[in-house]
Formats: structure tokens, C-alpha cells, sequence
């Protein structure tokens, strides 16, 4: 009777385990911001990079409030940050494609910038001079706000 | 019922411990496997067990945020290679604010490395998005535009192909299943010459894939009626009137033959069936945002110059 008991309390152990597991997030975005309300156009506290692991600690939408590395607590979009250790406790669907995927992301292999660079090689055509300057053109959040506020967009707008 | 129970319980704890260790498939197989030659559990168990530790990636769902960048770098580094930029800054900043408006309130508001928006310097009238965010608009197809409202439909549309990811749809899954082979065979080190000599064919064949599909054939017909459909619903959630969308289309029918043949009428489906799609579409939408004329203004003052 006690090591069926026993065998339980193991488990219930292990289930909260991975459930706290869930709330350590890591971005998956190359860069993205932590703003300072749940706004896309939000002024950044700070950007988060590829790989940085934050600790959820709220949620509003699909925004997520969390915590940094450094401390810094703010609010990032949900699409943003991968959740493996959900994928993991997930359904057998999503175990199969999500937990590969996520462990290729991790590990920066697959179409990475070696393999870039290989074709890079072998196609001198390809324009990546001009790839590299379309990436330089980026709005600011504050610009983004005024742009809304003044065209009467988003939460600025009117409807009929 | 308590031997059973035991079972269970006892295969729960084996799978969940190993996964919470980190260990790679072999080792599940093999503690599925002692399992299963001790009477623990069944031959279906343990290839239930087996099967589930399996971390495989298979189609183009399993392309990761980063590899979609860089292919969709790619691409755009194939069109520009076609194309010149047209060097207008202003106009080119106003498109990239009314293109992250409409990114916003899209499907898919965040992507690796951001969206950015490009004038193409040519009187096709065309529209071209590639994986990863990179949106092109023709020059030509911003002097059919009228207004604002018309100019956000139309990025909504392209966005719209990225978040429904149709350009990475279109990619052959047997190349994804060679490419997913090689990358999968051990995570932690760079390729061998003759690995990324392999993959690199298969970027190519997977650039050729997308490539053909948005400058040659067009996408399936099916893709750009979904592309009209959330570029509907994100405009409006934007505040743009999605009329904009079909007052461009209108254009596209009353004067076909300024680009016939090229670009925008050789990949798209005919104009009207999409006025009747998108018309049905907006007729249920119980409440529409208003057309304000100060967008209208501000789009004349920056786009005046196309005219």
C-alpha cells in the first residue's frame, strides 16, 4: 500500500516540476523588445536576443509579462518565446515536430549562415548588399504610436 | 486495478524522468526496452513509448523562425538581384509605417528578424513577400494606389501570405525531409563539406521552389483568396476601411492592360472573382472602420511625387 503511495507522490512531484519548467521561456526572435505596457508600440526597456531565457511572471491576451535575465520585468508578445519544456509535456503531435524544432533553433543548425554563406559562394548575383540595407530601414515604437495616433489607427481609430 | 495502476504509473515515471534528464531517443528505446523484456509493459507499449521520444521534423510547419529568415533572405536577395530600389527614402519610411500598422493587428505580428518594406523600381504592378518578413511593393503599383486605404490593403495581403506562411507551403516536402535528414544527425557541430555541400543544393532547390511561385506561377489560387481574407480582417483591425482592397482590384479590372502579362496578372487569380469573395466578406462584418481623409492627405503629400 505505502510504495503505490510513494510511486504517486513521485509523479505529482515530476508533473509540477514540468509545470514550472513551462514558465522558463526562451526568445526565439533574433531581437525583440521589452516594452514597457502591452502595446507594440510600447517604448523598449531593454531588447531581449535569440536564446535568452526570461521567467513568465503574468499574462494579459497574448502578451506576456515577464521577468529577464537581468531582472528587468516587462512585456513581450507570446509569439515571440518558445516554451519547450511545454512542448515536451505536450500532445504526441506536438512532440514530434516542436521538440526537434526547438532543439534545432537552440542549437542554430538547419538553414543557418553557413549554409548562407555556401550560397553566397556559388551565387555572387544574389543581392545581399541590398538585403542588408532593407533590414537597416526600422520604425521606432514611438514613431509607430504617432503614425497611429495621428492617421486615427488601431486604438486611435473611429467606426461606423 | 492496483497491479494496473502500478504499471502505469511506474511507465510514467521511467518516460517522464528520462525526458526531464535531457536524454537523447536511444536511450528511451532502450529503457522502453527493458521494460518490455521484463513484463513491464507490452510490445505496444514500449513501441508507444518509443514512437512518442521520437522527435522528428517533417514538413514545412517544423521550418524553424530562424531558418525561415534565412531563407526569406535569400529570396529577397534573388529579387533584388532582378530589381532596383527605388530611392525615394520618405516614401519608403511612410510604407514601412503603414506596413508594421498593418503587422500589428496581423496573424503574426512578430517575426525573427522584424518586417521591413522596399519600393521596387519598376512600372510592372506587382507585389512580392518572401519568407521572414521581406515585403516588395512595385512603383507601379504604387501609382494605381489612391489613398492610404488602398496601400494598407495591399501590404495587409503580402502579410498575410507570411503569417499563413504560403511561400514556405510551397517548398517540395521531399527536400524538407532530405534537408531535416542532414540537420538532424548530430545537433551539436558544424556540417562536414559534404553535408553543406548537400544542403546547399537543397536551398537552392527550395529557393527555386518559392521563387517560382511568387514571380513565375503565382501560388495556388486557394493561398491568395486566404491572403484576401486576412488581409480583410487585419485592415480593419487596423481602422483601415478594407474597401481600399477593393477599389485596388477595381483598378486591376478597369485598366487591365497597362501590366497584362507580367507580374501581378500572371500570379494572381482574376480580379473579379476576388471583388466577390472580398465583397461577401465584408458585407457580414457588422461594423467598419471609418475612411478618414487625414490618411488620405498624408498619403498625397508623400506618394504625390508617383503621380
Amino acid at each position: 500500500m505505502k510504495r503505490p503511495v510513494f510511486i504517486l507522490l513521485v509523479a505529482v512531484v515530476f508533473l509540477v516540476t514540468v509545470f514550472l519548467l513551462a514558465e522558463t521561456l526562451t526568445v526565439k526572435m533574433k531581437t525583440t523588445n521589452l516594452r514597457k505596457t502591452p502595446k507594440f508600440y510600447s517604448s523598449a526597456l531593454t531588447v531581449l536576443k535569440a536564446g535568452e531565457k526570461v521567467e513568465k511572471i503574468g499574462a494579459q491576451g497574448e502578451w506576456l509579462q515577464i521577468r529577464s535575465s537581468s531582472g528587468v520585468v516587462g512585456w513581450i508578445h507570446s509569439s515571440s518565446v518558445m516554451d519547450k519544456s511545454f512542448s515536451l509535456a505536450g500532445s504526441q503531435q506536438n512532440l514530434k515536430t516542436q521538440a526537434s524544432a526547438s532543439e534545432i533553433a537552440l542549437a542554430g543548425k538547419g538553414f543557418n549562415k553557413q549554409v548562407e554563406e555556401n550560397f553566397r559562394t556559388k551565387n555572387p548575383r544574389a543581392n545581399y548588399i541590398q538585403v542588408e540595407n532593407m533590414l537597416k530601414i526600422v520604425i521606432t515604437p514611438d514613431q509607430m504610436r504617432i503614425f497611429l495616433e495621428k492617421g486615427r489607427l488601431g486604438e486611435y481609430g473611429r467606426r461606423k | 486495478m492496483k497491479m494496473h495502476l502500478r504499471k502505469i504509473l511506474q511507465v510514467f515515471i521511467i518516460v517522464t524522468g528520462l525526458f526531464f534528464l535531457g536524454p537523447g531517443c536511444s536511450v528511451i528505446e532502450q529503457g522502453a526496452g527493458v521494460l518490455s523484456k521484463t513484463g513491464r509493459i507490452s510490445e505496444s507499449d514500449r513501441q508507444a513509448v518509443v514512437e512518442t521520444s521520437k522527435a522528428f521534423r517533417r514538413t514545412f510547419a517544423d521550418i524553424t523562425e530562424e531558418e525561415e529568415y534565412f531563407i526569406g533572405r535569400a529570396v529577397a536577395a534573388l529579387i533584388l538581384s532582378k530589381y532596383g530600389i527605388y530611392p525615394d527614402r520618405d516614401l519608403t519610411l511612410y510604407v514601412n509605417k503603414v506596413g508594421n500598422a498593418v503587422v500589428f493587428y496581423s496573424e503574426r505580428p512578430e517575426i525573427y528578424d522584424g518586417y521591413h518594406f522596399l519600393i521596387l523600381d519598376t512600372e510592372e504592378v506587382n507585389a512580392l513577400s518572401a519568407p521572414g518578413g521581406f515585403v516588395f511593393i512595385t512603383k507601379g503599383l504604387l501609382r494605381r494606389c489612391r489613398d492610404e486605404e488602398m496601400l494598407a490593403c495591399i501590404l495587409a495581403h503580402e502579410v498575410g501570405h507570411i503569417s499563413a506562411k504560403h511561400g514556405l507551403r510551397s517548398i517540395k516536402n521531399s527536400r524538407l525531409i532530405d534537408a531535416f535528414q542532414i540537420m538532424g544527425q548530430e545537433a551539436m557541430r558544424r556540417y562536414t563539406s559534404a553535408e553543406l555541400s548537400r544542403l546547399t543544393g537543397i536551398f537552392e532547390d527550395v529557393l527555386a521552389d518559392i521563387t517560382e511561385s511568387l514571380v513565375e506561377r503565382g501560388y495556388d489560387r486557394k493561398y491568395e483568396y486566404e491572403a484576401d481574407s486576412l488581409a480583410v480582417t487585419c485592415a480593419v483591425g487596423t481602422g483601415y476601411n478594407p474597401q481600399g482592397l477593393l477599389d485596388f482590384l477595381q483598378t486591376m479590372v478597369e485598366n487591365p492592360e497597362k501590366g497584362q502579362g507580367a507580374g501581378w496578372f500572371r500570379t494572381h487569380p482574376r480580379a473579379e472573382d476576388r471583388i466577390k469573395r472580398i465583397s461577401r466578406q465584408v458585407s457580414k462584418l457588422k461594423s467598419l472602420p471609418v475612411k478618414d481623409d487625414i490618411r488620405s492627405r498624408r498619403f498625397l503629400q508623400v506618394a504625390g511625387s508617383l503621380k
